[in-house]
């Protein structure tokens, strides 16, 4: 059973000519923004573009080990990437969102530990379930002993697996990566939701108060639609399963960052378009 | 051990049903304009059958996609070929393309998706042959599958359709925000439905028994079941025949593609046991 | 102060209502056989070990759960919107919800089965018919509580997010939640309940998944059953803690510092849970000891 034709893998190299593209991309997107809408659009684009960035780079910190996880063949979270990151970015979000009239720093401070705690309850949770409900130890596949910890890997490794479980680096990583796209998240939305409540009243000819709700369910769904862009980017990046920040995969991550800068940008820049023309 | 795609070959042509798919779409697209010709909003179920042929294109460019091994699920694909697509799509309703607005979401979609297919070919190295045309295709599925929801929803595609609604206190109808397809976030129901409906059929068809008629007829019904709940959803806003109508279009329509599509399952199954024990294999 | 006490008392009820979400949720996907343990389920037959087990292949559960949340709140939003009671909206907006989770569910079973007629795997229409009422049972507990919530959240404690919204965030958390903790005992536990307890299961035992059990040929209601036990049960744990957790930090202490309070709330917790999974770890390297002698060298 193959795929149909011999694809050559999906390699960790860089190719260094798309990546100069990308940016050569990035900055034209940029320059477009500043024609149209200079001021309050251009700011929100760099905002909405770290943002994006925030969530492609704080994935890759989230362990997740697909099929193999679920049977206790390979260390990591058992569901797929982009939902898992989609999932406690989203958590975050909604924390995020809730602090939105407290200032841009605290909202997304709070949007980031938010995505924080769902992921450490989550990996606290699954280390629970395979010791105390599986008698099975943490162990990791890629490393001989724990870059924070020191533990040593290799003899708690069950015979003809790659891992199981949780060890404490992978944990660190999922925190980490929660953090990150939990507020990465809400930047996107605070800025989109910023960006609508100064200019939405002139375009609709409504009072402020009015586009309220057009607003928030706006900036809102195209915070959620950016975030799975960017995880599915990240997904793409890393073919579908890492193992946390100490897995040889990490490396790729100068690949996805230029490669959610240039979709988040693309993607903020016709949210920007909806107020601007 | 995840499982394997295999070469998956015959059945109609995929630019076939690409030219097909796009073409029925913004015709069925532009029949809703018969809404405002006439002033009433019976015809918003064109809507749902605007979203059902996108649906059934974006399936089978899935397919061509996932053939290749991605790597990683077939959901992805449907995720990013939506999130790229809605906001393309609220763009396209802006009052200054007026009724161009299904033409503005296919070429906008259409460079979102190139871009992000460039970006997923060369600077993420994945370098699959389909990944750009693949993805293109699917940002302009998205985004018009997600203007027939709006459509059928709302009875039309203007962005003023989309962001006012009335609502009615103390007798008095007035107009508000909240009470619209994107202010009561309806939009977002529609992004999953579509999200989910794109990528189930062949996610749910796939194996070494994959049959094209089986799935494009799957695509069908999942779209004709999410006609039945957006249908629901739509007496919120337009008036109740009107939402009846789509209602009975979409019943009828989901009853007929489900019986054939249990029939071509039948068809193609290796036994259709009713409480039987596990066959004797031998070995096992 | 009365505005405290009455958030505490919402809160208190979505952390009750996400924990028995969260064990629902789980207990649905595994009798469902939904996620990355469904792919053993659909490898046996391809490896020859044909099985009477319901292959739901509904792409994974945070996004399959996002959607079913989603359309429960929309359809709970629009009949709210045409002056329907609160509580008959959003059990009729379920329903509705759960009758297109069962549809979705028989075409998966159908679908998987048929494109693996070259194994020889038959379509158990029995299969189809008893335990597709079943997943939609747990589905729908799932779905109400979780729309529930969530309208709690936008009503009671007026988060700003419209209903939709909060469905489809709080179900693909949900799922997300439930998946990572609930998939690996399944898959592990379960599935391959032949092999060696304390250990993950070798490669070269892929695909040989449990067929023959304790009363006869193994159905899923008995992988529901089983599992409910410890990973329906941690699964409602986890989400209800995320749920509670969140919302409480935010009721008590966003007024606290001008929301520096929720913060340095939510740090602690996050340090909390971190001293807690690092003892559950080095509990598990002490009492259950390693699977091979540590090498000296290197």
């Amino acid at each position: 059973m193959t795929a149909v034709a011999a694809k050559p893998q999906a390699g960790g190299a860089m190719n260094p000519t798309a990546m100069a593209v990308g940016v050569v991309m990035l900055l034209i997107i940029l320059a477009l923004c500043w024609f149209v809408s200079p001021g309050a659009g251009l700011m929100a684009l760099v905002g909405v573009t770290i943002g994006g960035v925030l969530i492609g780079f704080g994935t890759h910190f989230v362990p997740v080990g697909g099929a193999p996880a679920a049977m206790g063949q390979a260390p990591g979270i058992a569901t797929g990437v982009a939902m898992l990151a989609a999932g406690a970015g989203l958590a975050g979000l909604f924390g995020g969102a809730w602090a939105a009239e407290q200032g841009l720093v605290v909202a997304t401070i709070t949007g980031g530990v938010g995505g924080g705690l769902m992921m450490a309850i989550t990996c606290m949770m699954v280390n629970f379930v395979y010791v105390f409900g599986m008698g099975i130890p943490a162990a990791s596949g890629k490393v001989a002993k724990d870059p924070i910890t020191g533990d040593t890997q290799t003899e708690y490794k069950s015979q003809g697996t790659e891992g199981h479980g949780l060890p404490f680096v992978s944990f660190v990583g999922g925190v980490t990566g929660g953090f990150l796209a939990g507020a990465g998240g809400t930047i996107i939305y605070l800025q989109l939701l910023t960006l609508y409540e100064a200019t939405l009243p002139a375009v609709m000819s409504m009072r402020p108060e009015q586009v309220m709700p057009i607003a928030v369910a706006a900036a809102g769904i195209f915070a959620v639609g950016l975030f799975l862009v960017n995880a599915v980017l990240t997904a793409y990046n890393i073919t579908g399963t890492i193992e946390g920040p100490h897995d040889p995969k990490f490396k790729r991550w100068p690949r996805s960052i230029v490669a959610s800068a240039v979709a988040s940008a693309l993607c903020g820049f016709l949210a920007i378009l909806i107020v601007a023309i | 051990m995840s499982v394997k795609i295999e070469v998956i070959q015959g059945g109609i042509p995929h630019q076939k049903i690409m030219i097909g798919g796009l073409v029925s779409t913004l015709v069925c697209l532009y029949l809703t304009y018969l809404n405002v010709l006439t002033n009433t909003e019976m015809f918003a179920f064109f809507g749902g059958l605007a979203m059902i042929t996108a649906l059934i294109w974006g399936s089978h460019t899935i397919k061509v996609l996932c053939s290749y091994g991605i790597g990683t699920g077939v959901p992805s694909a449907g995720m990013i070929a939506f999130g790229s697509g809605v906001i393309a799509m609220v763009l396209a309703t802006k009052p200054v393309f007026g009724m161009a607005a299904p033409i503005v979401a296919l070429v906008l979609a259409a460079v979102v998706g190139f871009i992000l297919g460039y970006i997923s070919n060369n600077i993420l190295n994945m370098k699959i042959p389909a990944m750009v045309q693949a993805l293109t295709e699917m940002a302009i599925v998205g985004a018009l599958s997600l203007m027939g929801f709006a459509a059928l929803m709302t009875g039309g595609f203007t962005f003023a359709g989309l962001t006012t609604g009335e609502v009615s206190m103390l007798g008095l109808t007035i107009s508000s925000t909240e009470n619209s397809f994107i202010g009561g976030a309806l939009i977002a129901v529609a992004f999953l439905l579509g999200a989910i409906a794109i990528q189930h059929p062949f996610n749910a068809t796939l194996g070494p028994g994959w049959k094209q008629d089986r799935m494009l007829m799957l695509t069908a019904e999942c779209g004709f079941l999410s006609m039945i709940v957006a249908a629901f959803m739509s007496f919120a806003f337009i008036s109740a025949g009107s939402a009846i109508i789509s209602l009975i279009v979409a019943i009828i329509g989901w009853a007929y593609t489900y019986n054939q599509y249990i029939c071509l399952s039948k068809r193609d199954a290796a036994a259709w046991l009713d409480a039987k024990p596990i066959p004797d294999m031998e070995g096992h | 102060m009365e505005q405290i006490v009455f958030g505490i008392g919402i809160t208190a009820l979505t952390g009750a209502l996400a924990t028995i979400a969260g064990s629902a949720e789980d207990t649905e996907s595994n009798i469902g056989s939904q996620g990355d343990p469904n792919s053993q389920v659909q490898l046996a037959p391809q490896m020859g070990f044909v099985h009477r087990i319901f292959n739901k292949a509904i792409a994974g559960e945070p996004p399959a759960y996002g959607l079913w949340c989603a359309l429960g709140a929309g359809l709970a939003w629009a009949f709210m919107a045409m002056q329907v009671n609160a509580v008959l909206a959003i059990v009729i907006g379920c329903v509705l919800a759960v009758l297109v989770q069962g549809v979705y569910a028989t075409t998966a079973y159908l679908g998987r089965t048929a494109s693996l007629a070259k194994f020889g795997q038959p379509v158990y229409v029995d299969v189809l018919k008893s335990m597709t009422s079943v997943t939609m049972a747990h589905a729908f507990i799932a779905i109400f509580c979780t729309v529930t919530l969530c309208h709690l959240i936008n009503g009671a404690l007026g988060h700003p997010f419209p209903l939709p919204l909060l469905g489809l965030i709080w179900g693909i958390a949900l799922g997300a939640a439930g998946s990572a903790t609930g998939n690996p005992y399944y898959g592990k536990e379960r599935q391959y309940q032949n092999q060696k307890f304390g250990a993950g299961v070798p490669i070269s035992a892929s695909g040989n998944i449990v067929r023959y059990a304790e009363a006869g040929e193994r159905n899923s209601l008995d992988n529901g059953f089983f599992t409910h036990k410890i990973g329906g049960s941690a699964s409602g744990v986890c989400f209800g803690l995320i749920v509670f957790l969140e919302i409480w930090r935010t009721i008590l202490f966003e007024k606290v510092s001008a929301g520096w309070g929720a913060i340095v709330v939510g740090i602690l917790m996050i340090l909390i849970f971190t001293v807690i999974d690092r003892y559950i770890e080095v509990w598990a390297r002490k009492n259950y000891g390693p699977y091979t002698e540590a090498k000296v060298a290197s």
